[in-house]
């Protein structure tokens, strides 16, 4: 099994993107080519769904530092949901929780990002 | 007569290449609840582990595969040590500056979490020099409460 997969799925604006399995300095490059990659077809608007994440290390948080200015400086945001304990107490220990919105379902995310959508 | 073996430590040596970290946090989670540390515990310890090795393979090492990274975990009453040997650039423990949490935030930017991570899953984050063998080591140590 590889350490990391990602799908992408696009609902309305948003794109959501699940992550499943290990984001570390080996797989980092993988998962920040997803985030660019939106963000270059001027997607601004990023959930991460993060049901399927085991573990990320501060290379993975240091791949979303790098983005968050740029979609929020373009209306968007990048949000998270469906944190694992474990991947929640990363984001929780260094305060990250602060600057991102994290929601426990992926539907409460998408009414939050889009309102006008139906969850 | 066969050298006396010290079961409550052993050793792991990888190459200094980032294919093997999911290897060795693997074997630090389960390390860590051999030990007797909770799954959440136990999950912090692996994200040290991989932290500190991380730093060794693309700082220390500054990315070069061809070096080894050698491991050393010591299982005690009091607690689960992991200690990790090098032989490329070190840093001292006075040299340390942690990044403040909510400066960070402020100006997000790349760089800078592993270490302040390291800190606070772990009870202590040593770092140390041999100027005799010329090896440098981190040491994760975790209290077994």
């Amino acid at each position: 099994m590889a350490d990391l997969s990602i799908a992408v799925r696009h609902i309305g604006d948003v794109a959501v993107i699940l992550p499943a399995g290990f984001i570390n300095a080996h797989t980092v490059r993988e998962f920040e080519e997803a985030l660019e990659g939106q963000v270059q077809q001027g997607r601004y608007k990023i959930l991460l769904n993060c049901k399927d994440l085991n573990y990320i290390s501060s290379a993975g948080l240091g791949a979303i530092m790098g983005l968050i200015e740029t979609v929020r400086e373009n209306d968007g945001d990048i949000l998270l949901s469906n944190l694992q304990e474990n991947v929640f107490a990363i984001f929780d220990t260094l305060g990250f929780t602060q600057l991102y919105r994290v929601f426990h379902e992926e539907d409460q995310a998408l009414a939050a990002v889009a309102p006008e959508r139906k969850a | 007569m066969a050298a006396k073996v010290d079961h409550a430590q052993f050793r792991l040596v990888i190459p200094s290449q980032t294919r093997y970290l999911n290897l060795v946090t693997g074997l630090a989670k389960r390390a860590s609840l051999v030990a007797g540390l909770d799954d959440a515990t136990a999950a912090k310890v692996s994200i040290a582990v991989d932290e500190a090795v991380t730093n060794v393979i693309l700082h220390a090492y500054r990315g070069e595969g061809e070096h080894s990274v050698e491991l050393e975990l010591r299982f005690t009453e009091q607690a689960l040590e992991i200690h990790i040997w090098h032989t490329g650039q070190g840093i001292r423990s006075d040299q340390l500056v942690l990044p403040d949490p909510k400066e960070y935030i402020k100006h997000p930017r790349k760089g800078g979490l592993g270490l302040l991570l390291m800190s606070r899953f772990m009870d202590e984050v040593q770092f140390k020099a041999d100027a005799v063998s010329g090896r440098n080591e981190c040491c994760l140590i975790k209290k077994i409460s």
